[in-house]
């Protein structure tokens, strides 16, 4: 159908080089000692440090009680990607159907409501969430971490696009097969959102997995840490006064970096289809 | 449960929309279940969480904007709009929206422009589709402050990079003193973590352009970018709807992460956006009603922004 | 190397304690550091564990310093303070000033039934995190002074000696960098020539007694003549290749000197340690430079880094065992260790001496250079400052000499606008009490 110009692959070659380039730079950096990025700065040539960064990185017992291992970080960051992604298709697609299969007089003003929740990220309201979060008492625990992140519109705001597209003949076979809103949200639109559900579990996977400044503000134990947070202490060393471990930084970087990748990576097929339902 | 799910007292439930709808809105679907109580239902845990973790939150911000407070709590003195007006009165304030301004417009352009070629590119192509893809889908899931940590790097003024290559071309790139070539820095990086995710979305708005559709616009428009402006944009005016507001707060809120690591804990003179500022003067400089303030107009100009986005082109689109 | 095995054992030991001593009371202590430092705070920690089984201590980095304070506070305001929080000279006023947070160090250690010396401190620590009678109301810890690192091969080069003024920097100076060597650069100028520019000089900084005496009108002297004469020199040297500026950000300032590019960097005592792995040439230290010109000048710097608070709100035991740690703290065998190990200067006068003795300075003249500085003869305006609000007053001081030496504001200009929004925020704080 179309002729394949060689502008087109130029154009796409660059557009990779420039998202990629930086990726591949910062792993081959990371197989450096520190001494040597030091004085010699990022490289594209891998060095023969690897294993030996990794194997620190990994399995250091860092902190005050030991528990703080790059494993036992890499755990934490897993529970909060999994428990905000599940939690949040949960929560979403359930208030998305509210939202567009029922007539309601209220339908906007409580879609206005949820998406209200677009406008004020949760840094600017951290110190007020936080106390709410202590008078729960939560703090330091998985629901603590999680909860309070799932109060966001964007996953309702996608459910109710891709509900919207779903034709409306669907809803009409039901109604003559005799299905309740129930049996039609569980038996007909779950199945039919299942490429869309993973398209959303890889997005919000890669935002929990994401997050810095509320699991620190939240963990004071530190078998609690995150990732995120160690890539934190690591640079606060690198911005302060003493000597930045760049290997073990660009490490720590390329390890927070290789879950969600390989996610993306390997569900891509079903999230280009999962999104392409929702815009037919 | 039992009694909701039982299909043959619900089976008569529907109804069709009426011609002259009452209800102030569009509804979202033509055909509609009714039933009054149910939607509350399904709506409760998010309404539960919104409420919980948001508004109440967000009505503790509001009160304190109008307190000038000890910070932990001890005092408060009433201060009516004082906080108000020394926000919008502050030159400094006026540099930083300006800047957040700039920055909004410049990495939502940049990364949808160069995200929706490289999508109608990738779509064109036939050999070596998937590897490119794949290439460009990666980088999306990079968090924020690794983004920051790689762009802090390149951007160094020791070691990095790009600075070398900006001298190259006899750019003396100071990122982290000057103020252009610091927001030079930051739109790079921020546009760089978000290309990949609004090339999926146009990748996947435009894989799902019906053939016949596709095939019909060859024959009708011999011009690419004729076929493209008149075909393919209308096609995607509904993914390009959702990116715009996605995409608008991706550069205003979610950047923060970037904007925190590569500023190395200093502001200075750096450019910063209106978010980082609110972070700043709150969490770090302890002025809690300030911050306050800064967030209520804030919330106020994006929520205004949205309903004009909402208002004059959700209306149209045609979705389906 | 002993002293190597000697921790490790002692360390081992103190898991194994930590890991029975369930009943033990527990406190919590939140600080601000990370790398290194936050080993040797997690080191003596155990120690102290280790050391009796009464109380159980767990440290907890909360990020940076301002990260820690905030967090505090945030804590505090949902009744989940921390028994000890660890706060930055900046501050210093925040928590001060908030009566009701904290304990006074002095107090919560009379209280456990321990005698508290003022005099047994060094003088640049007694006043700074003292109340106006000199009661202590923090408890020092990481005390630190702004000093002048020297790159020894760039002065034998040049065939000069280190400046002790900055006339003798004017005069050096282009020797040096005829000799190819940037001659200055200067980590976190808010530190080193704003806040100890008065103290060095002995200027004042700000009315109302540098603002001790209260948070009422208190206004900030940031246009005074002889600090704006220091920024035009400073202006001066960066436009004729005397002094090399990179920014706010530390680190960034401190790598030329480490790569043997700059003859001088202004740092802190506390750099010390990290600069014996990263510098790449021989280096000593000694004073930051003070005007001769101007009268009175050469007075001991202000003390930097940061002061440990005990939270109010604490059971009775709890408060016990922060004052138990307060005396294991200010004790000198670990003060010594402190000081080795990081470089920050030994806070007691005991501990001081204990180093002396032990040859450390014989080893390292260097770590002393921090403390003898701390120690020269104090003046009317070098005690100490408490301003409310600082670190955002911080924040407009970095923001404005970047921007002099980017050009885009004269010096004068910069210094007025510091004046005029600083005096807004001590005004906003002075609210805040209500």
């Amino acid at each position: 159908m179309h002729r394949t110009r060689p502008l087109d692959h130029a154009i796409l070659i660059l557009g990779a080089l420039f998202l990629m380039l930086p990726v591949i730079i910062a792993f081959t950096t990371s197989t450096h000692t520190a001494a040597e990025i030091h004085s010699g700065g990022l490289t594209l040539v891998p060095g023969n440090n690897f294993a030996e960064t990794y194997g620190t990185v990994l399995t250091q017992k860092g902190g005050f009680t030991g528990q703080v291992t790059g494993a036992r970080m890499l755990m934490n960051s897993m529970i909060l990607g999994l428990g905000f992604a599940l939690g949040k298709i949960a929560f979403s697609m359930l208030a998305a159907y509210g939202l567009v299969y029922f007539r309601s007089r209220y339908a906007t003003l409580l879609f206005w409501i949820i998406f209200t929740t677009l406008l004020l990220p949760l840094e600017v309201r951290i110190v007020p969430s936080f106390q709410v979060m202590a008078d729960l008492g939560l703090i330091n625990t998985y629901p603590g971490l999680i909860v309070p992140l799932l109060a966001s519109a964007t996953g309702t705001f996608y459910f109710r696009q891709f509900f919207k597209s779903v034709p409306d003949e669907l809803l009409e076979a039901a109604r003559i097969d005799g299905a309740g809103p129930v049996k039609f949200f569980f038996d007909i639109l779950v199945p039919l959102s299942r490429t869309m559900i993973a398209a959303m579990f890889i997005i919000m996977f890669v935002y929990g997995w994401n997050q810095y400044l509320w699991p620190m503000l939240m963990t004071t134990d530190e078998g609690m840490f995150t990732l995120m947070r160690g890539i934190k202490s690591i640079l606060q060393v690198w911005v302060g006064s003493q000597i930045p471990e760049y290997n073990q930084a660009f490490a720590l970087a390329v390890l927070a970096m290789v879950p969600p990748v390989a996610v993306v990576v390997i569900f891509q097929r079903w999230f280009i289809k999962g999104l392409t339902e929702s815009d037919k | 449960m039992a009694e909701i799910s039982d299909t043959s007292v619900i089976g008569g439930r529907f109804r069709r929309k009426p011609r002259a709808a009452a209800a102030p809105a569009e509804p979202a679907k033509r055909v509609q279940f009714d039933r009054p109580l149910l939607p509350w239902v399904f709506l409760a845990p998010q309404l539960l969480v919104v409420a919980i973790f948001f508004y109440w939150p967000s009505v503790q911000a509001v009160t304190s904007s109008f307190y000038i407070e000890d910070p932990f709590g001890f005092g408060a003195t009433f201060v009516g709009l004082e906080n108000y007006a020394d926000a919008l009165t502050s030159s400094e304030y006026h540099r930083v929206a300006r800047f957040t301004a700039i920055f909004t417009v410049a990495v939502t352009a940049l990364s949808l422009g160069l995200g929706l070629l490289l999508a109608v590119k990738a779509d064109a192509v036939i050999r070596g589709a998937s590897s490119y893809k794949t290439l460009l889908i990666a980088v999306y899931a990079i968090a924020p402050p690794v983004a920051g940590l790689i762009g802090m790097m390149f951007f160094d003024m020791h070691i990095g990079p790009f600075v070398t290559a900006a001298s190259w071309v006899g750019w003396d790139m100071q990122v982290g003193i000057d103020y252009f070539d610091t927001a030079f820095a930051m739109i790079a990086v921020a546009v760089w973590k978000q290309i990949p995710y609004n090339f999926i979305f146009f990748l996947s708005g435009l894989q799902s352009v019906p053939v016949p559709v596709r095939e019909a616009a060859v024959i009708d428009c011999r011009s690419g970018w004729r076929r493209f402006r008149t075909v393919t944009l209308p096609l995607l005016a509904p993914t390009a709807f959702f990116l715009l507001i996605i995409n608008i707060t991706y550069a205003l809120f979610d950047t923060f992460g970037i904007i925190d690591v590569m500023l190395k804990d200093k502001p200075a003179n750096n450019p910063v956006t209106l978010v980082y500022k609110v972070y700043n003067d709150g969490f770090r400089g302890n002025d809690i009603g300030g911050s306050s303030a800064q967030s209520v107009i804030l919330m106020a100009v994006v929520f205004a922004l949205t309903l004009v986005q909402f208002r004059f082109l959700e209306k149209r689109i045609h979705y389906s | 190397m002993i002293r190597k095995a000697t921790v490790s054992a002692i360390a081992l030991i103190a898991t194994l304690a930590s890991a029975t001593a369930d009943d033990a009371t527990q406190i919590q202590w939140w600080h601000g550091m990370g790398g290194k430092n936050q080993e040797v705070i997690n080191e003596i920690s155990k120690r102290f564990n280790a050391a009796q089984s009464a109380c159980a201590l767990t440290p907890v980095s909360k990020g940076t310093y301002e990260e820690a304070l905030a967090s505090g506070i945030a804590a505090f305001r949902s009744g989940e303070q921390p028994n000890i929080l660890q706060v930055f000279d900046a501050g210093a006023a925040t928590i001060m000033n908030a009566p009701g947070a904290t304990i006074p160090a002095e107090d919560l250690i009379k209280n456990a039934g321990y005698d508290f010396d003022r005099e047994a401190f060094i003088n640049g620590v007694r006043y700074f995190y003292a109340d106006a009678d000199g009661k202590f109301v923090g408890m020092p810890f990481n005390s630190s002074a702004p000093i002048m690192y020297t790159n020894t091969e760039a002065f034998e080069k040049a065939g000069v000696a280190p400046p002790e003024t900055w006339e003798e920097f004017e005069e050096i100076a282009p020797k040096l960098k005829e000799a190819g060597y940037i001659p200055m650069t200067a980590s976190q100028l808010t530190w080193m020539f704003f806040e100890n520019f008065f103290s060095r000089n002995n200027i004042q900084m700000a009315t109302n007694g540098n603002g001790y005496d209260s948070v009422e009108g208190t206004e900030i002297n940031a246009t005074d003549p002889n600090l704006v004469m220091m920024f035009e020199k400073l202006k001066e040297w960066h436009d004729e290749g005397l002094f090399g500026f990179y920014g706010a950000g530390w680190s960034d300032n401190q790598a030329p000197f480490e790569q043997n590019k700059v003859a001088m960097w202004i740092g802190s005592s506390g750099s010390f340690g990290g600069l014996q792995q990263t510098a790449e040439m021989p280096f000593s230290a000694t004073f930051l430079p003070y005007w001769d010109g101007i009268e009175g000048a050469g007075t001991n710097s202000f003390i930097g880094g940061a002061a440990l608070y005990a939270m109010a709100g604490h059971d009775e035991a709890q408060d016990k065992c922060t004052a138990d740690f307060f005396q294991f703290l200010t004790s000198p065998d670990v003060q010594v260790f402190w000081h080795e190990e990081t470089g920050y200067v030994p806070i007691t006068n005991a501990a001081y001496e204990q180093a002396k003795a032990e040859g450390w300075y014989e080893q390292k003249p260097v770590a002393e250079v921090g403390i003898q500085q701390l120690s020269l003869p104090g003046g009317e305006w070098s005690k100490g400052y408490r301003l409310g609000f600082y670190p955002q007053i911080r924040s407009v001081e970095e923001r404005e000499f970047n921007r002099i030496f980017s050009g885009e504001t004269s010096v004068q200009d910069a210094f007025e606008t510091i004046k005029e929004e600083g005096d807004a925020l001590l005004a906003r704080f002075a609210k805040t009490s209500g």
